[in-house]
């Protein structure tokens, strides 16, 4: 009985045994079949071909479905491998959490920080943004003469200048967004209603906020034309006897004048951005205390003193959250002027991230030296205030411990 | 990394599957037109050559234009196509330097159409002595007016700028906008300054600027500048262009706001759409300003090119040899309404838009593609800006053209 019970028990360790060579087997030739599939042979055109698809566009979904189960077999036999290292099984623990943020951390590394080199490095060239058939790269090494180029550009200034207008003007969304909150934080009939309509401009995309201005501001047919024309304009007929509007006064085309295109479209900016640091402190605001609030009135604050000194600190958070929002909203205008202006009339509403997009792919420009340039000076801009949210972030952590 | 272990395996590993899917014959055609008519023009024309040519098995891709000025660059280093559709002039440079167009001059001098029937437009589709590709459209410039407001007005076609000048002053006095224009997105004025350039110094300095070889402050270039402020003031365009589309500004001008337009004779069908009739709408050429100048003209040309790395060689080649042949250039252009590159090609005559196109780019002393496209398009992209802002202010004239002869000195 006994020696029966030692065979089963060895068996059992035996066919475990057994289970695992033929799992780590498996993986092995599944790792090295499917990378090299993936890296070294398939082209989507030649995918493309095996799916019987041709060359033909619409095959592309296919194609890209395949390269990326390709990718998960590569993913999976691979863990599968290291997972099964005697290594990995003594420092499970410390592994672990690594194996789960790798995948991110490879694609965060090639798409993000892989590219923030290779800016920098085009910035010295000069170059179109084409390689060769062969792949070849087709710029040259220039130096430092993109940057000299740029302390000469006069529209480099001027994006300058509207980037600092979008970030100081753009900071008015912080106290609004108190004020409306504040307004909208009471229990009457029906304020889920009116919360949300305030927040409505948040939730629909910049690219629309951007089209129902740029209408809105429209002289002729907008709001704008509208509320100039029952002022200032009549309704007459033309020669060929349509009806047509004359004006004593032309109307302001916001848009247009590239003295205030920006101020229009930092507004226009500003609507949803209000929202959101108005949610943002309605959130705050639910979190705030009673008990000092109570306390506070015993000592005799009310209205200004109250919000000042019993409101605001509690809500310090909320305020460097929407701080935060905020700047980066206003870093990020690209898509509002994209779609009100494009950096128009004539380069006058441009900011460095418009002005470089439009100097290496918009309308085929092509000047990719030149756009990495300016990225580059952007990003540095940008690192004074990410080394300062990074730092506030660490020094909150270390508190929190 | 990737590319160019992919790129290195594919010489050692995948060379037969490449062989493979070129010895069955396939053609990949990348087309850029969505739009009803050049849509089904394009579409009509492959259905041709595939009937022509049932051994070879035609795959015909169509996309948004406007997208297209930035696929093209991935197409043309990846999976190019056979053939592809681009523009002339310098657009194609960047790509015939990085050497992804193929050098086609053999096609030009062997075929009977290429090598006979498209003299004018030859030396747009060359650089460095050789032809990169073959255009299967093209149209004229000009003005576009409302004859029923001339006709009121008792006004008749200008021929000369003084002419254009006094009709001017009478619509001004009657209340119409004599030109209606849409500089939001900058290339209409750059229709401008091309015709008051080419009137004003002729073909040569507009090749000579747009080569570079000029300056912007150059007293010719001022010239052309003074008569645009002349324009401005006489002849004024609609207010607030700066805000608009050209397809925006069709408005005032079927409205009868605004009497003339400088356009490309695509323009005629949005103005048919926005309700005029054939009869309420007319062309002229741009009238003359220095007189006994040879008259040059706007005639951009659409054209398809070859890529570098296409697969299909010989079938791209025998289509664009298609493309040339009269027949398809008289059914592609009639169908789209604009005017076929190859000389022996039948026009509609049924067209007057297109008669006159003809009869006007027929008679020139040169073809001037357009500003936008014989300039590098970084030179393009900051005069066009220089433009829009002289038109909205002229007394900037001096800051625009001293910031475009910086421009012009790291762009060249």
């Amino acid at each position: 009985m006994a020696s029966a019970a030692t065979a089963s028990a060895g068996g059992l360790r035996a066919s475990r045994y057994e289970t695992e060579t033929v799992r780590v087997a498996v993986s092995g030739v599944v790792l090295v079949i499917a990378a090299w599939l993936l890296f070294f042979v398939v082209d989507p055109g030649v995918i493309q071909n095996w799916l019987g698809y041709g060359q033909r566009s619409d095959a592309r979904v296919p194609a890209f479905f395949a390269r990326f189960a390709l990718l998960l077999a590569v993913i999976v036999s691979g863990f599968t491998l290291v997972t099964s290292t005697a290594y990995y099984k003594r420092n499970r623990i410390r592994l672990a959490p690594w194996m789960f943020v790798s995948i991110g951390l490879v694609f965060f590394a090639v798409y993000v920080i892989l590219p923030i080199f290779q800016s920098f490095s085009y910035s010295f060239t000069r170059w179109d943004g084409l390689r060769d058939i062969n792949g070849v790269w087709t710029g040259e090494w220039v130096g430092l003469q993109n940057y000299r180029r740029l302390l000469d550009d006069p529209n480099f200034y001027t994006s300058l200048w509207n980037n600092l207008l979008w970030l100081v003007l753009y900071m008015l969304a912080v106290p609004i967004g108190l004020g409306i909150a504040l307004f909208l934080n009471q229990t009457v009939t029906g304020i889920r209603i009116y919360k949300s309509l305030f927040f409505f401009p948040f939730v629909i995309s910049q690219v629309v906020v951007g089209l129902i201005f740029t209408w809105a501001y429209n002289p002729e047919f907008g709001l704008v034309g509208e509320i100039w024309g029952w002022f200032f304009c009549e309704e007459t007929t033309n020669i060929m006897g349509n009806p047509t509007t004359v004006c004593s006064v032309d109307p302001p085309n916001i848009l247009g004048n590239p003295d205030v295109a920006t101020y229009g479209i930092i507004a226009a900016g500003l609507w949803p951005q209000i929202a959101y640091c108005m949610i943002l402190y309605l959130t705050g605001l639910n979190n705030v205390s009673p008990d000092q609030i109570e306390a506070g009135r015993l000592d005799g604050a009310k209205g200004w003193k109250m919000l000042r000194h019993v409101i605001l600190p509690q809500l310090a958070p909320a305020t460097f959250l929407a701080v935060v929002v905020t700047v980066i909203g206003a870093l990020r205008s690209f898509d509002m002027i994209a779609t009100m202006t494009q950096g128009g009339p004539f380069g006058s509403t441009n900011v460095l991230a418009y002005y470089m997009y439009d100097q290496a792919v918009g309308e085929g420009v092509g000047r990719y030296g030149y756009g990495s340039a300016i990225a580059v000076v952007l990003f540095a801009i940008m690192l004074v205030y990410i080394s300062y949210f990074l730092w506030r972030m660490w020094q909150d952590e270390r508190e929190a411990r | 990394m990737k590319s160019i272990l992919k790129g290195a395996a594919f010489g050692v590993l995948a060379t037969t599957m490449m062989a493979g899917s070129a010895s069955a014959s396939e053609l990949v055609i990348t087309f850029d037109d969505l739009n009803p008519a050049p849509k089904a023009a394009f579409e009509a024309a492959v259905e041709a050559f595939r009937a022509a040519n049932p051994d070879i098995e035609v795959t015909a891709n169509n996309g948004d234009r406007e997208a297209h000025k930035n696929t093209i660059r991935s197409a043309l280093q990846n999976d190019a196509p056979d053939v592809i559709t681009w523009y002339p002039g310098n657009r194609m440079a960047p790509f015939v330097d990085a050497g992804l167009f193929m050098d086609i001059s053999d096609l030009w001098a062997s075929d009977p159409n290429l090598s006979q029937h498209f003299e004018a437009i030859k030396p747009t589709m060359s650089r460095d002595g050789k032809q990169w590709g073959v255009p299967y459209s093209y149209y004229q410039w000009g003005v576009y007016y409302r004859k029923d407001i001339f006709d009121k007005l008792g006004l008749s076609e200008p021929t000369t700028w003084d002419e254009m000048l006094a009709a001017c002053d009478v619509m001004k006095e009657n209340g119409v906008t004599p030109f209606t224009i849409g500089t939001k997105f900058l290339w209409t004025a750059a229709g401008v300054f091309d015709y008051l350039n080419l009137r004003t110094n002729g073909y040569e300095v507009h090749n000579a600027l747009t080569a570079g070889e000029i300056k912007y402050t150059d007293d010719r270039i001022r010239a052309t500048f003074a008569n645009w402020e002349t324009m401005l003031e006489r002849c004024s365009f609609v207010d607030n262009h700066a805000t608009m589309s050209w397809q925006e500004a069709l408005a005032p001008f079927a409205n009868g706001d605004a009497a003339m337009y400088v356009m490309g004779n695509f323009a005629v069908a949005g103005m048919k759409d926005a309700g005029l009739t054939e009869e309420q709408i007319d062309f002229f050429q741009f009238p003359e300003i220095t007189p006994g100048l040879p008259r040059a003209e706007e005639a951009p040309a659409d054209a398809f090119f070859i890529p570098a790395n296409a697969t299909n060689v010989e079938n791209a080649k025998k289509f664009l040899a298609f493309v040339a042949s009269p027949e398809v250039q008289a059914e592609w252009n009639k169908a789209i309404g604009q005017l076929p590159p190859n000389s022996a090609a039948a026009i509609n005559e049924d067209d007057k838009f297109i008669v006159e196109g003809m009869e006007t780019l027929s008679t020139a002393s040169g073809l001037a593609q357009f500003y936008d496209r014989d300039a590098p398009a970084a030179m393009a992209q900051a005069g066009m800006e220089g433009f829009q802002r002289f038109m909205l202010d002229p007394s900037t004239l001096d800051e625009v053209l001293t910031e475009l002869d910086r421009v012009q000195g790291e762009v060249y």
